[in-house]
């Protein structure tokens, strides 16, 4: 699958806002397989550029295609079909059911299109450290640990494309790693591409491409 | 996969008016298809005997005989005919004529019965069951007849004190009857056969053309004022046309419409029973769509967020949806088992005591329920799929 941004500027986007920029106005391909790394400083629009892609919002002039396929044409109905099998997400935001269970959040997720058996939870939840909290209700745990169940949950389906909204804003250096270690192995196992949007480049992040916002 | 997706419907609140709604589906569809059962019932119970026919009362009028009038001419004449007719509320009048001479009819060897008879002869229009069988001409013998179900009914009461054998509706057609007819020139045979059963007329009918011909040539007479004219009217209750023959003097004979009048009654307050049903559902659904409403949107945010995880809003609708059907089959289930308990009893207690009508309920009754319950998880799915889509 690719994903192709053809000369997209937000609506609300004044002219100097996007000059400069490699994404703004430009026609941007991304292949599955690639990493991308989108360096984006505060006000760029780094996350309406994520919601653009992954169809929650539209407004924005230009276009953008799975496959071809103008999404702004796509009813909810197609939208969920990809959503279950090729374009995968971690909100900036998070968007956890606030009032489920750790287990819950990721379950609602992973039994949707199955990538991984139940087991995978629990041995995903050691390996960056959330494992007593899989009972607890989303809203007792701490941001950081949100953080980690939202990767978590992201990586429970198929997906050609992850897209990632500075995903580990609020982890220490030591869970940072874990979680990219973890991420980096789940997209290699689906042959997938990262589209990742933080602030500044990552030290880890042997990305192929790096676009500036 | 239902179970974890439930839990994220806020479906809590506003309880009460969930329960009401069901509680009013229930009632709504025990009042629609009692009153289906009932009307059904009324139907079947009263279908002989209504001789009404095309919205119309067929009664016959006559004078009324009182000490002073005794012994006097009691017929009608031309005039107070042509007065008759001329009224608004009555659509056609006819006269019934009768013979002018004796007859006598006897049933052959096999019943051995003989009577004095009269006959009387009306227009064809005013006859409810007229055979193509029913005319005559001048030389035919056998003269077809239309006779009264109320006397083939006094006839079979007292056939067995009289040894006689009972005969049913088909059997009467079957017996030979023969008419003896004295006149002034000698007496004449003719074969009499009962073509028809009338349950509007009480009388032994032949054709007009016999009565005609048989009164000029047994009885001497052309013309004849008749004692009894039959009334056609849209409604034999109408005030004005009773106080009209209150005034004339003429008595109605409102048996059978009565009974007619007493179906219609009856039929008309089941019927707005059942209208009353319907709206009693219409207005449960009502308030379980506002339930609805007010459910999708205070779990607004958990349905966006399952959408935006990839949900498709389809198996989402379909599932919130298929929530409430095990609730819509017992309220319905619940209510056809109320409506035939009830049906049960009535044919229980009630004055019936034939075997007529069956224990059950009728078929398009339970075909009704079906349809009510298809209908009420139909609108549900739709209702949800549109607050769903309005998100």
């Amino acid at each position: 699958m690719q994903i192709l941004l053809q000369e997209i500027i937000p609506t609300y986007f004044e002219k100097e806002q996007f000059t400069g920029s490699e994404i703004w106005g430009k026609n941007v391909t991304f292949s599955k397989g690639e990493h991308v790394h989108i360096v984006a400083p505060s006000g760029s629009g780094k996350t309406s550029l994520i919601h653009f892609i992954y169809g929650l919002r539209k407004d924005y002039e230009g276009t953008i295609s799975y496959q071809n396929e103008n999404i702004k044409n796509f009813s909810l109905e197609k939208f969920s079909t990809f959503r279950q099998k090729n374009v995968s997400i971690i909100f900036q935001d998070l968007r956890l059911f606030s009032d489920q269970t750790v287990r819950n959040n990721i379950e609602l997720k992973r039994q949707l299109n199955p990538y991984h058996p139940p087991e995978k939870i629990d041995e995903m939840a050691r390996r960056l450290g959330i494992a007593n909290k899989l009972n607890r209700l989303a809203k007792t745990c701490s941001y950081g640990e949100q953080q980690r169940i939202a990767i978590i949950r992201a990586l429970m389906q198929p997906f050609d494309f992850l897209l990632l909204d500075e995903p580990f804003s609020n982890l220490d250096d030591n869970n940072r790693s874990k979680a990219f270690a973890l991420v980096k192995e789940e997209c290699d196992m689906r042959k997938a591409s990262m589209i990742f949007a933080d602030l500044k480049q990552l030290d880890f992040f042997n990305e192929e491409r790096v676009l500036k916002l | 996969m239902v179970q974890t997706i439930l839990p994220l419907l806020n479906t809590n609140k506003s309880k009460i008016s969930k329960w009401i709604s069901y509680f009013g589906l229930g009632i709504g569809v025990v009042l629609l298809l009692s009153a289906m059962q009932m009307f059904i019932n009324i139907n079947y119970l009263l279908k002989e005997n209504n001789p009404r026919k095309n919205g119309y009362d067929f009664i016959s009028i006559t004078k009324v005989i009182t000490n002073e009038n005794m012994g006097k001419d009691n017929t009608f004449k031309d005039d107070e005919i042509n007065e008759i007719k001329s009224l608004p509320a009555i659509q056609d009048a006819a006269p019934l004529i009768s013979n002018q001479y004796r007859v006598k009819a006897s049933a052959g060897n096999i019943i051995p019965f003989s009577t004095d008879l009269f006959l009387e002869s009306i227009d064809d229009s005013f006859i409810d069951t007229v055979p193509p069988t029913f005319n005559w001409q001048p030389g035919q013998t056998t003269v077809p007849i239309i006779f009264s179900s109320d006397f083939l009914e006094l006839y079979n009461v007292f056939a067995p004190s009289q040894e006689l054998p009972q005969l049913s509706g088909k059997t009467i057609s079957s017996v030979n009857i023969v008419l003896e007819i004295y006149g002034a020139t000698g007496v004449q045979n003719f074969k009499g056969n009962i073509v028809a059963l009338s349950d509007r007329i009480n009388s032994v009918l032949v054709p007009k053309s016999f009565m005609e011909w048989s009164n000029q040539t047994f009885g001497g007479v052309s013309k004849v004022n008749p004692a009894r004219i039959y009334i056609k009217t849209k409604d034999a209750n109408d005030p004005k046309l009773i106080s009209y023959l209150e005034q004339k003097n003429y008595h109605l004979n409102k048996d059978k419409t009565k009974f007619g009048r007493i179906k219609k009654v009856l039929q008309n307050i089941v019927s707005a029973l059942g209208v009353f049903g319907i709206l009693v559902i219409v207005l449960a659904l009502m308030l379980f769509s506002f339930y609805l409403q007010l459910m999708i949107a205070r779990s607004k945010e958990n349905l966006q967020l399952l959408l935006t995880l990839g949900y498709s809003p389809n198996w989402l609708s379909k599932t919130v949806a298929k929530t409430w059907i095990p609730v819509y089959v017992f309220v319905v289930v619940a209510a056809v088992v109320i409506t035939g308990l009830m049906h049960y009893a009535f044919v229980k207690i009630s004055f019936v005591e034939r075997n007529e009508l069956s224990y059950f309920l009728h078929w398009s009754v339970l075909a009704v329920g079906i349809l009510l319950l298809a209908l009420s998880v139909f609108t549900n799915y739709r209702l949800v799929k549109k607050n769903l889509s309005e998100l």
